[in-house]
C-alpha cells in the first residue's frame, strides 16, 4: 500500500516538475538579495508543487520569519532542517539557502523521502544592515534594549564621520595609548611589545552622542538572533538579550522545529563549519556521567562514601531504593535530582563522525579543484542555533560557511626551508622520523612550537607509539599563537591580500585624517565591513554549487529502519519464539550519542499486530538506539494460530513507518 | 475504560448541581472555609472586581492549553497616583495545579485589600502607596483537573503538553485510574502471605513493615491504576510532565538535567503570558509565587553556582526574618538549600525583572496534631521527603482524621476487584489531604501568609529629595547639596539589576540650572566629592533598603533649580530650590 503510494506520489512529482520548469520564475544568483527580494523568490519557489511557506514569526523590525518546505507532499517521513545567516551578518548564507532550496526543487532525488524545513532568513532586520547607505556588520536586530541603562534608548550608535559608507575604526594618538604600527604594515596595529611604549588608541568610528564619555555604547537593537539560543546561552552578553528566546525570530524557530518532531538531521549556513571543523571540545565543567560524586547530604543516606566517585547505573541502583514503589529512576532524573548539569562537550561517540565527514568533505572538496587554504571558519558562538540542534535536539547538526578568505600561499620554499604544518600533518610517522632531527627542529621553530617542544623528545615519543604527526600539529594549532615579531598575523595578512586582490584594495580603507568632536584629530580606516564573510556577488553561483552538495550527500546517511528477518520457533501447542531482526541501513545512529543523552528524539516502537497472546514480550517495544548499519534482534514468545497473518511494524515520530505482514510459524 | 469516565463525568455533573448549595453563593466578603474550584476562582475574581470597580481591574492576560483564562486582578487607588508610578506587589499561585490553597492566599490577600480598604488604616495606606497584582492560579488547566478528576495529593501539578514519559511512542497513554470513582487515587494493597507489610495492631488501617525474614499479611501494589496500555507497568505515562515552575527563562535547562523543563524557556503558553504581564508592569518590586508544602520562605538563588550581591540578600533578610514569625514554623532559606532547579519563577523575577522573589510554601502537616505533648522537632524539610512518616506518627495523624477533620482526610480500605490483581482493597489519604489544611485551618493559612505580602508592601521603597546645603562660592556659582534618602528596607532596585543594567538604573537629574560639576558625597565635612566627568547634571546609581545617599552640585546662574530622582520601581521624588 505504502509503495503504491509512493510511486503514485513520485508520478505526481515527475509530472509536476516538468510544469514548474516553466512556469515558475528562476531566482538567479548574481546579486545578493535583500529581504524583500529573499521573501518574493520564497514565495515564489513555495509555489512548486510540494513545497509551502510557513511564516511562523515576525521580527521586532516587523519583517516576517518564514521557513519553506519542500517534500509537504510527503506524508510521515523524516525531515532535515537547513537554517542560514542567524547573525545576520552572511548575506551569502541566505543566498546559500535559496539555492539549496532550488537544487532540492530541480531534483527529485533528494525529496523522494526527505521532507526539507529551509529557513534563508531568521535575522532579517539585521541582515538588513548589509543593505544600508552605512554598513557595520550588523547582527542584532530591532529589538528595543537599553544597552547602557541610562535614560535614553538607542541613542549613541556609530556614526560614519568619513562619509564613506562604512564603519571602520578610529586611530588616536594617545599618551595611554597601547597599540603602535606594524613594521610588517603600517596599515595594521599591533600591541605594543613589552617594555615598548604604545601610540595609538582604537575606538570603533563615531560620536560619544550622548555625551557620556563613551563612543558607540548603545546603538540601534537589539538582539542576535544567532547566540540567542539556551545552550550555553551567553547572558553575560546584552547582544543575546536577558533569556534565550526572548526575540519572537528564536521562541518561533524553537516552536515550530518542537512541532517537527520528525526533523532528523539540521544544517546551519553560516560563520562556522562543523563540515570541515568538528564542533569543539575541551569545555570546563561538563558533567561525566560515569563518574559522579555523591553529595555528603545525599551520601549519608544512599549509605555510600561521599568521596568516591559512582558510575551513573551505581547511583541509579542507590536511588530506586528510596523513591516510592513504581517511580521510575531514569538517568535524566538522577542528573536532575543530583545537579550534575548539561552536557558541554561533543560526546566521543558523535566525534568519530564529525572527524570521519570532515575528512570526506575534504576530499570532496580536493576533488573538486576547490581552494581549502583558506582562514579556518569561525567557531560556533555559545547560543548559537547549531549549538542547541546537537545538544538539545540530539540529532546530527552540520554547519558550513561557503566562504573564508584564501590564506596567503607562502611561495615555494626552497629545500632547506621549514616545512608547514600542513605538510607534517599528512606525513606518516616513518616519513617524518625519517626528516631527521635538524629538520624537524627547524620545523618546531618555524611553526611557533612552544619550547618544550624538541626533536628529540618528539622523536622519542613518536617512536614509541604515543603520538602521529598529524596529532602533534593538531597540539600545535591548538597553542596560543606566539605573533612572531614584526609579522602580520594569518588574519590580517589574508585579508589585505584579499582585498588588494580581489577589492582593489578597497577592502580596507586607507588611514585618513578627520577632525573628531571630542576626540581632536583622528584617522579613520580599516577593514571594511562584510570583507571577511561576502565575496563579490559573482562568486555566489560556484561556492554554491561545489560546496552545498556535501548537504545533499550527507543527507543520505541518515538513520532508515527496516525488518530484515523474522524467525519462527515453534515451542509446541501454539506456542512461538519469534525473533524479529530489525536494521537500521543508513550511517548515521540513532539516536546519535547526544539524543541517547537527553533522552529527545522519539523513540523508534516496534509493534506487532494481530490475533496473539504474549508470555515474553509486549505489543509495544521499544527498539532503543541502533549504529549505522547495525542489525538488533527482538524476540518476543507469543501464542497464536499457525499460519495466522500478523502484521509487524516500526513506527517512530521520525521515520516512514515500514508494516510487514508475516505469517505465523513462518 | 472511557466509558467508565464518561460515567464518573455525569455523575459529577450530576453531584455538582447538587453541592453548589451546600457551599454557599460566591459573594463579597469571599468565604475561606472551603476550596473554589477554577470556575468559582474566576466568578471571585469578578465579583471582587464588580464590588470595587474604582480599585480594581480584572485583565485576561493569556489562555491555557486547553484554552482556559488567566486572570489578573490589579488594585490600586487611581486617585494617590497611577499604578505604573508605585512600587508594585505581585502575588501569584497555583502554578503547580494540585497546590490549590496558594489559589486562595491570592484570593485572600485581594479580598482583606478591598474589603478593609478605608476601615483599616495599614490596608488603606498599602492600596494608596502600592500596585497589587493578583494572579491568584496560574496553572488554570491543572487546578481544573485537579478537582475534576481522580488525583493524589501530588498529581496534576504539570502543564497539559503530552509527554511521553515512558517513551513508547504514545502520549500520556497510562496515568493512573480512579477505578472507585471516588475522585482521589488512593493506593491499592493485596493480601500476600508472602506481603512485606502487616496489618498495624493499633490502627488496622495502616500497614507496618515486617521483620526481615518474617512473612506478611499484605502487599502494596502503589496507585489506583490499571495498566492501561498493556506494557505491564501501571501508571508510568500521566498527563504532561511538564513543570511550569521549571520553564522560565532565567537559568533555563533542558529536560534531561531539570526534568519538567519542557522543551524551550516560556514554552507553556499560560507561563509566557505571566512573564509578558511581568514585563508590563516593570514597577514590581516584590514578588510571591505560593506553593505547598512543608512551610518555607525561599529566596534566590535556586542553586548553587549563582550568587547574589549581599545588599540584595539583606533586602530579602528584612522580609525573610520577619515572615517566620508571622507564620510559625516556617522556615526563611535560599531556595537551593532545598534542591537546585533552573528555570524557576523566582530566578525569573529576580534576573529578569528585577522583582525581589520569594516562593512561599504553605502549609506543614506536622500541624495536624493529636496529642497532648508538644509538638515535636521540625522535621527537616528534605528528610520528611525522603523517609515518609513514621508509623507512630501515621497513627496520629489518623486520629486527627477521625475526631479533628471529620473524617474527610483519609478513605478507609475496601474492597475492588482489579482487572488484573483480581480482589484488592483501595484506600488511603485523599487528594484534599497531606499538602492541603482541612478547610477548618485554611483561615489561619491564608490570613497568616497575606500578612506577610502585607508587610512587604509595606518595605516597598520610599525616596524622600532634600536640598540641605546652599553656599554661594562665586558670584554666579552655587554649591548645591542634595540628600535622597530610601526610608523603608527594600531597594529602589535590586543590586543584581544593577549590576547587569537590567533596565534604566535610577536617576537623578537637575534642571534649571548649568551643573558646572557634580558628584556624590562621600564625607560631607571633609568636602571629599566623586565629579562624574561627564554630564554632570545626571547621576545614575539606586538606592539600598534603609540608606541615604548626598550629591553636591556646583551650579551656575540664577532662579529655580529642580531636582528630580527617578525610578523605574520606587516613586519619583522631586525639590526645587531657588539660587
Amino acid at each position: 500500500m505504502i509503495k503504491k503510494l509512493f510511486s503514485f506520489l513520485l508520478l505526481g512529482v515527475l509530472i509536476f516538475s516538468v510544469d514548474r520548469a516553466t512556469a515558475q520564475s528562476e531566482p538567479t544568483f548574481d546579486k545578493y538579495h535583500s529581504n524583500t527580494e529573499v521573501q518574493q523568490i520564497l514565495k515564489s519557489l513555495s509555489g512548486n508543487s510540494g513545497a509551502k511557506l510557513h511564516t511562523i514569526a515576525t521580527s521586532p523590525g516587523n519583517e516576517p520569519i518564514t521557513i519553506l518546505e519542500i517534500g509537504s507532499n510527503l506524508e510521515d517521513a523524516p525531515a532535515i532542517f537547513v537554517g542560514a545567516n542567524f547573525e545576520g551578518d552572511n548575506p551569502l548564507s541566505t543566498e546559500g539557502a535559496l539555492y539549496f532550496s532550488k537544487m532540492l526543487l530541480d531534483s527529485i532525488n533528494y525529496t523522494k523521502n526527505v521532507k526539507w524545513y529551509i529557513m534563508p532568513q531568521p535575522n532579517p532586520d539585521a541582515a538588513a544592515g548589509f543593505f544600508a547607505p552605512v554598513k557595520h556588520g550588523l547582527t542584532v536586530n530591532s529589538y528595543e534594549i537599553n544597552n547602557d541603562a541610562d535614560d535614553a534608548v538607542n541613542e549613541d550608535g556609530y556614526d560614519d564621520l568619513n562619509g564613506d559608507g562604512f564603519i571602520t575604526k578610529m586611530r588616536v594618538a594617545d599618551l595611554q595609548g597601547t597599540l603602535v604600527l606594524s613594521k610588517a604594515d603600517p596599515r595594521i596595529l599591533t600591541n605594543a611589545k613589552k617594555g615598548e611604549s604604545g601610540i595609538y588608541k582604537i575606538y570603533d568610528e563615531g560620536l560619544d552622542n550622548d555625551g557620556d564619555g563613551k563612543y558607540n555604547e548603545d546603538g540601534e537593537g537589539g538582539i542576535n538572533v544567532g547566540i540567542s539560543f539556551p545552550h550555553l546561552f551567553p547572558k553575560t552578553n546584552k547582544n543575546a538579550g536577558i533569556f534565550p528566546g526572548q526575540t519572537p525570530e528564536v521562541y518561533g524557530i524553537m516552536r515550530f522545529i518542537y512541532d517537527h518532531p520528525e526533523i532528523a538531521m539540521v544544517y546551519t549556513l553560516g560563520n562556522s563549519g562543523f563540515c570541515s571543523v568538528p564542533p569543539k571540545g575541551g569545555r570546563k565543567g561538563g558533567a561525566n556521567m560515569e563518574s559522579i560524586k555523591i553529595p555528603s547530604r545525599y551520601a549519608k543516606r544512599f549509605g555510600v562514601d561521599a568521596s568516591k566517585n559512582y558510575t551513573m547505573n551505581e547511583v541509579i541502583e542507590m536511588m530506586k531504593k528510596l523513591v516510592p514503589p513504581g517511580m521510575e529512576v531514569t538517568p535524566s532524573l538522577v542528573a536532575s535530582f543530583l545537579g550534575l548539569g548539561a552536557a558541554v562537550n561533543p560526546l566521543d561517540d558523535d566525534l568519530k563522525f564529525y572527524k570521519s565527514y570532515s575528512e570526506d568533505y575534504k576530499k570532496y572538496l580536493e576533488k573538486k579543484s576547490f581552494n581549502t587554504k583558506t582562514l579556518d571558519p569561525a567557531p560556533a558562538k555559545d547560543g548559537s542555533f547549531e549549538l542547541w540542534a546537537y545538544y538539545h535536539l540530539g540529532v546530527p547538526s552540520f554547519s558550513m560557511n561557503l566562504f573564508t578568505v584564501p590564506k596567503v600561499v607562502e611561495e615555494k620554499k626552497k629545500d632547506n626551508e621549514a616545512l608547514s604544518m600542513d605538510d607534517v600533518e599528512k606525513m606518516s610517522t616513518e616519513d617524518f622520523i625519517a626528516l631527521g632531527e635538524t629538520k624537524i627542529d627547524t620545523f618546531l621553530k618555524a611553526n611557533n612550537a612552544p619550547e618544550k617542544f624538541y626533536a628529540e623528545g618528539i622523536l622519542k615519543m613518536l617512536d614509541s607509539g604515543k603520538f602521529t604527526p598529524k596529532q602533534l600539529v593538531a597540539i600545535m594549532k591548538k597553542m596560543p599563537k606566539s605573533e612572531k615579531e614584526d609579522e602580520l598575523s594569518e588574519r590580517d595578512k589574508a585579508l589585505l591580500a584579499w582585498s588588494d586582490k580581489h577589492w582593489e584594495g578597497k577592502g580596507f580603507v586607507e588611514w585618513q585624517k578627520v577632525e573628531h568632536a571630542t576626540l581632536g584629530e583622528v584617522e579613520i580606516g580599516g577593514f571594511v565591513p562584510y570583507l571577511e564573510t561576502t565575496p563579490k556577488a559573482e562568486l555566489i553561483d560556484s561556492l554554491a554549487k561545489t560546496q552545498l552538495p556535501w548537504l545533499l550527500q550527507l543527507s543520505k546517511k541518515l538513520a532508515q529502519f527496516s525488518i530484515e528477518k523474522e524467525e519462527f520457533t515453534e515451542l509446541g501447542d501454539g506456542v512461538y519464539k519469534l525473533e524479529l531482526y530489525i536494521k537500521n541501513k543508513g550511517k548515521f545512529a540513532y539516536p546519535i550519542a547526544m539524543g541517547k543523552r537527553n533522552s529527545q528524539p522519539a523513540p523508534i516502537i516496534i509493534i506487532l499486530d494481530g490475533d496473539i497472546q504474549f508470555l515474553q514480550g509486549i505489543k509495544r517495544t521499544p527498539l532503543g538506539s541502533l549504529n549505522g548499519n547495525q542489525i538488533k534482534k527482538l524476540t518476543w514468545i507469543i501464542q497464536a494460530k499457525k499460519n495466522q497473518d500478523i502484521a509487524v511494524k516500526i513506527e517512530s515520530a521520525v521515520f516512514t513507518d515500514v508494516v510487514k505482514q508475516i505469517k505465523i510459524g513462518g | 475504560m472511557k466509558r467508565y469516565i464518561l460515567f464518573i463525568l455525569l455523575f459529577t455533573i450530576v453531584f455538582a448541581g447538587n453541592a453548589a448549595d451546600n457551599k454557599g453563593k460566591i459573594e463579597v466578603p469571599l468565604r475561606f472555609d472551603r476550596y473554589y474550584e477554577y470556575d468559582e476562582v474566576v466568578e471571585a475574581l469578578t465579583v471582587l472586581h464588580e464590588a470595587f470597580p474604582e480599585l480594581t481591574k480584572l485583565d485576561l492576560i493569556g489562555k491555557s492549553e486547553e484554552g482556559r483564562a488567566i486572570y489578573a486582578l490589579t488594585i490600586n487607588n487611581k486617585e494617590t497616583g497611577d499604578e505604573l508610578s508605585k512600587p508594585g506587589v505581585y502575588v501569584d499561585g497555583n502554578i503547580h495545579g494540585n497546590e490549590i490553597q496558594a489559589g486562595e492566599v491570592c484570593l485572600y490577600y485581594a479580598n482583606m485589600l478591598l474589603t478593609k480598604y478605608g476601615e483599616n488604616e495599614k490596608i488603606t495606606k498599602a492600596v494608596d502607596n502600592n500596585a497589587h497584582y493578583i494572579i491568584p492560579v496560574v496553572n488554570v488547566d491543572g487546578r481544573y483537573h485537579f478537582f475534576e478528576d481522580g488525583n493524589t495529593p501530588s498529581t496534576n501539578r504539570g502543564l497539559r503538553v503530552p509527554r511521553d514519559d515512558d517513551r513508547d511512542g504514545l502520549f500520556d497513554e497510562d496515568a493512573p485510574d480512579d477505578l472507585d470513582g471516588d475522585g482521589s487515587i488512593c493506593q491499592m494493597r493485596i493480601k500476600d502471605p508472602q506481603g512485606a507489610y502487616k496489618l498495624d495492631p493499633e490502627d488496622n488501617r495502616l500497614l507496618v513493615r515486617v521483620k526481615p525474614g518474617k512473612k506478611g499479611e499484605y502487599s502494596l501494589l502503589g496507585y489506583e491504576g490499571i495498566d492501561n496500555d498493556g506494557d505491564g507497568r501501571f501508571n508510568e505515562d500521566s498527563e504532561g510532565y511538564l513543570d511550569p515552575n521549571r520553564n522560565w527563562g532565567s537559568n533555563w535547562m533542558p529536560n534531561y538535567v531539570q526534568r519538567g523543563a519542557g522543551n524551550f524557556p516560556l514554552s507553556g503558553t499560560g507561563i509566557k503570558a505571566v512573564h509578558e504581564f511581568m514585563a508590563s508592569h516593570p514597577n514590581i518590586i516584590i514578588g510571591y509565587a505560593f506553593h505547598n508544602t512543608g512551610g518555607m520562605w525561599l529566596r534566590v538563588p535556586a542553586e548553587k553556582s549563582t550568587e547574589i550581591p549581599s545588599s540584595d540578600v539583606a533586602a530579602y533578610d528584612v522580609i525573610g526574618n520577619e515572615a517566620i514569625k508571622i507564620t510559625p514554623g516556617y522556615v526563611y532559606m535560599p531556595a537551593y538549600d532545598l534542591y537546585p532547579t533552573y528555570g524557576d519563577a523566582d530566578s525569573h523575577m529576580f534576573f529578569i525583572h528585577g522583582i525581589y522573589s520569594f516562593v512561599g510554601e504553605l502549609f506543614m502537616r506536622d500541624q495536624e496534631t493529636y496529642t497532648t505533648k508538644k509538638s515535636a522537632e521540625k522535621e527537616d524539610a528534605m528528610e520528611a521527603i525522603m523517609r515518609g512518616s513514621s508509623t507512630e506518627r501515621s497513627r496520629e495523624q489518623l486520629k486527627f482524621n477521625d475526631n479533628v477533620a471529620l473524617g474527610e482526610l483519609y478513605k478507609d480500605w475496601k474492597p475492588f476487584t482489579h482487572p488484573v490483581y483480581g480482589e484488592i482493597e483501595i484506600g488511603g489519604w485523599v487528594k484534599m489531604s497531606s499538602r492541603l489544611p482541612h478547610p477548618f485551618m485554611l483561615q489561619d493559612l491564608v490570613h497568616r501568609n497575606a500578612s506577610v505580602v502585607l508587610l512587604s508592601a509595606g518595605h516597598t521603597p520610599e525616596l524622600t529629595i532634600d536640598v540641605f546645603e546652599v553656599k554661594e562660592i562665586g558670584k554666579n556659582l552655587s554649591q548645591v547639596r542634595v540628600r535622597i534618602e530610601n526610608t523603608k528596607g527594600l531597594s529602589s532596585m535590586t543590586a543584581q539589576a544593577f549590576k547587569d543594567k537590567l533596565y534604566k538604573l535610577d536617576v537623578l537629574k537637575v534642571t534649571g540650572g548649568k551643573v558646572v560639576a557634580g558628584g556624590k558625597l562621600s564625607d560631607i565635612r571633609l568636602n571629599k566629592v566623586s565629579y562624574k566627568e561627564n554630564k554632570p547634571e545626571v547621576q545614575f546609581f539606586a538606592m539600598p533598603g534603609h540608606s541615604k545617599v548626598e550629591y553636591q552640585f556646583l551650579i551656575e546662574g540664577k532662579g529655580k533649580v529642580t531636582f528630580s530622582y527617578e525610578s523605574q520601581k520606587a516613586k519619583n521624588a522631586v525639590t526645587t530650590v531657588e539660587l
